[in-house]
């Protein structure tokens, strides 16, 4: 009976449920249940996040999760581009690849042609930043010319690049030529291959990494460059050791891309001479990864093999992210972990100092 | 969120105009679905095949037809063209060009073409060479398509080339040079020696044209006729590469980039003299030539020999894919483009050989046009009816292809680089061989 009468007269002390507890707090009298709008309007609020993000992880699951698992159920068949599949084989796919010349040939050229490409164009490109960085006249022209090589297609590019490179009539070796130089077999000898199309990538890719490190570098702030300046360093000292550390997440993230990229080169090669019977050089000089891969694809027809390189290739580049992350993690935890000794180390001064302190004023 | 009234107008016109945006661009395109209302048909070509003005013509007596027509550069581009959309199952046209050379290929999947026969091939199928009709039916007896050119060969030369290093350079001569109806490579390769010494150039392009030549003219090629690897003990074969080696070693091969030749310069410039000419080449050399920045004083000529007797090269067929959702028109199309008339106007545009038997006596092939005008007025027509006399089609295995790109090519541009003699890159090629082929 009390507690009727207690609900009748008052709030009740523990409410039923939320709902009533919000309705008993507008006063709106007796509980009700949430109306629609207001489960409405929670479902909203809890819910909503994963709808948004949902059209990526859907697109993905089309165009990048299901191709990944369709080409690895492929490298495990004997498949046949035109007649379609054939018999499982498991992984003697892989095993074949991973025995195969040509495969290692295709890795060596990857990572020689990567690493001429990254290594100088991450140079230049932090060179670049630290100058567009200044005080110059018409900056916003100059920080925009520099992109302007990423901007055009690279398939124009390769061609002419491949024209300028030709062995007998390109303008480069003319150039040798009318100073007195041998002409240099561009298309035909590995090392010099690998640097035309490393030019190639260079010339692409160095104004787009510039402008990602000057951002970065602009928000080193200007406060530690006047007073580093004050005591007396010149600009390259204040280059070294103040810009250079500050950068070096965005260095991170840089050589991440450009590793990624330069693992997959595939366009630049291919062109480089469109007519070639054999992709990559008569004698497979420039072949990267992914155009052996292309090659065993479509012109030797055999999509199993193809698919295990694929494979390959993908797992290479996950192992070279991996070591990357703990490469920059050890940088980061180093810093981290020097940091908190010094400061341990200032605490436990300070502590030492106010209890003499203290001491001395008891 | 209170919305000012500004934001609330702009946000809806925004709304209103990207609508409008995607459905416009969502929209398909009119369909041909009906055979009776307007129909476009797709056409993907290769080379210099010489079609482009016989498309006008077609869709004038056809108004409800419309051409969109495709031209890949190279052969070897076109197979790679043909191959991905047909592993895709979507993106082949109405009409497909098929190169003789990927016959093997293309029989692996015949079934994905149309009978022709359904379309009306059996009134035509008497127009053609009856070796031509027979390579392009399958083991089932489907014609799956309509021969375009064959490719007899002689032997482009360069007459003001020739005349400077005290060589005959008229087309009679020129071919008694190089001993006629019984010309051999022997032959080729002395006359060649002649031209070096006289004047330190080189006598050919690259090698790799050369021994294609050579290949094509034996009875059985990479492949026996049924159907198994006739490389590895073919003493045919190796004889020929050590002739072919021999020449590279004199220096007569000025080891040019197939298909490219410095974009034409390499022929207006002296780098050689002669030249592997299959009728349809001959499209390709004018091309080039004027490319290269020269024309028909530049010399070039074409003559009635060509060594080691009579050879074809290539030679292509006009194919309606399954794909296509107008065969009906599409067959017609490619009957159309393969009559007498149309090959006799494909020939005088492009130099390709008509397989047609009427259009190889045609006046209109063996008279004179642009082509022949271009080659110091020379009777092309004739000469190929000639050249083709005595050819008999080769048997194209599986891997033709993969072996002659990939197997010989880099061997041949060994050869011509002067990185390996004749033994070794034979070796190579045999390594490679065993890699790309016997254990693939």
């Amino acid at each position: 009976m009390t507690t009727t009468a207690t609900t009748r007269e008052e709030p009740p002390a523990i409410p039923a449920s939320p709902a009533s507890a919000s309705a008993s707090r507008r006063g709106r009298g007796p509980r009700a249940d949430l109306t629609f709008a207001q489960r409405l309007s929670r479902f909203d609020v809890k819910a909503s996040p994963y709808f948004y993000v949902a059209p990526f992880f859907v697109l993905f699951g089309l165009v990048g999760l299901f191709p990944l698992v369709y080409t690895f159920v492929v490298s495990l068949n004997n498949w046949n581009l035109l007649t379609g599949p054939g018999d499982w084989v498991g992984f003697k796919n892989y095993a074949s690849e991973l025995s195969d010349p040509f495969f290692w040939n295709s890795l060596f050229n990857t990572l020689s042609i990567f690493l001429l490409s990254a290594i100088p164009q991450l140079i230049a490109a932090v060179f670049i930043a630290a100058i567009l960085d200044q005080n110059l006249r018409a900056k916003t022209f100059w920080r925009m010319s520099v992109l302007l090589p990423y901007v055009v297609t690279p398939v124009a590019v390769t061609l002419i690049f491949s024209s300028a490179f030709d062995e007998k009539y390109g303008l480069i070796n003319n150039m040798l030529q009318a100073v007195g130089l041998h002409p240099v077999m561009w298309k035909t000898e590995t090392f010099p291959s690998h640097i035309a199309i490393a030019s190639m990538v260079n010339w692409r890719w160095t104004g787009y990494n510039a402008l990602i490190l000057l951002a970065a570098m602009q928000a080193v702030p200007r406060d530690i460059h006047e007073s580093a300046a004050l005591d007396g360093a010149g600009s390259f000292r204040r280059f070294f050791s103040i810009t250079l550390p500050s950068i070096r997440p965005t260095m991170i993230f840089v050589i991440v891309t450009a590793t990624i990229g330069g693992l997959q080169i595939f366009t630049e090669p291919k062109l480089f001479n469109p007519s070639s019977a054999v992709p990559g050089g008569p004698q497979r000089q420039y072949q990267t990864t992914v155009l052996y891969l292309w090659d065993m694809a479509f012109n030797r027809q055999n999509f199993g093999k193809a698919s295990a390189i694929a494979w390959l290739l993908f797992l290479l580049i996950v192992i070279f992210g991996v070591l990357n992350f703990l490469i920059s993690r050890r940088i980061a935890s180093t810093e981290a972990r020097v940091l908190r000794r010094r400061t341990a180390r200032r605490l436990q001064a300070s502590r030492i100092l106010a209890a003499s302190s203290e001491e001395k004023n008891v | 969120m209170k919305l000012s009234r500004r934001t609330r107008i702009a946000a809806a016109v925004a709304g209103a105009a990207s609508f409008a945006l995607i459905a416009a661009g969502c929209s398909s395109s009119g369909g041909g679905g009906s055979t009776s209302g307007p129909v476009t048909l797709t056409v993907t070509t290769f080379g210099t095949m010489g079609f482009d003005k016989l498309y006008a013509q077609y869709e004038k007596e056809h108004p409800n037809i419309t051409i969109k027509a495709t031209n890949i550069d190279t052969g070897d581009n076109a197979l790679t063209d043909w191959q991905t959309k047909q592993a895709a199952g979507s993106g082949l046209p109405d009409v497909q060009a098929v190169e003789e050379g990927w016959l093997s290929k293309v029989m692996q999947v015949s079934d994905q073409f149309n009978d022709l026969k359904d379309y009306g091939a059996n009134d035509i199928k008497s127009r053609w060479v009856d070796w031509k009709l027979k390579q392009a039916t399958d083991k089932n007896g489907r014609i799956i398509g309509y021969g375009t050119d064959i490719g007899p060969e002689g032997l482009c030369y360069n007459g003001k080339l020739f005349a400077a290093a005290g060589l005959p350079s008229d087309r009679e001569s020129v071919a008694k040079l190089f001993g006629g109806d019984n010309a051999t490579w022997d032959d080729f390769f002395k006359v060649g020696e002649q031209y070096h010494k006289a004047t330190g150039k080189a006598w050919y392009d690259q090698s790799g044209f050369i021994w294609n030549a050579m290949v094509n003219q034996q009875k059985e090629g990479y492949y026996t006729t049924d159907g198994k690897l006739n490389i590895e003990n073919n003493s045919d074969l190796k004889t020929l590469w050590s002739k072919l080696a021999g020449g590279a070693a004199a220096g007569l091969s000025s080891n040019q980039t197939q298909w490219d030749w410095g974009k034409g310069k390499a022929f207006t410039d002296g780098s050689f003299a002669t030249f592997v000419c299959p009728g349809w080449m001959l499209g390709v050399v004018q091309g080039q030539v004027k490319a290269g920045g020269g024309d028909a004083t530049t010399g070039w000529d074409f003559a009635n020999v060509f060594p080691g007797g009579a050879a074809n090269w290539g030679g292509s067929f006009l194919t309606v894919p399954k794909q296509s959702k107008h065969p009906k028109e599409a067959a017609a199309l490619a009957a159309w483009l393969t009559t007498a008339k149309s090959q006799v106007q494909t020939f005088q545009a492009a130099g390709t050989f008509p397989s047609v038997t009427a259009a190889q006596s045609d006046p209109g092939v063996t008279g004179s046009s642009d082509l022949t005008k271009f080659f110091n007025n020379a009777p092309v027509g004739q000469i190929l009816s000639e050249r083709a006399k005595g050819v008999v089609a080769q048997y194209k295995g599986p891997d033709d292809s993969v072996i002659q790109s990939q197997v010989f090519g880099p061997s041949v541009q060994q050869l011509d680089s002067g990185k390996a003699n004749g033994d070794q890159a034979w070796s190579n090629a045999m390594k490679l061989l065993n890699q790309l082929v016997v254990n693939k």
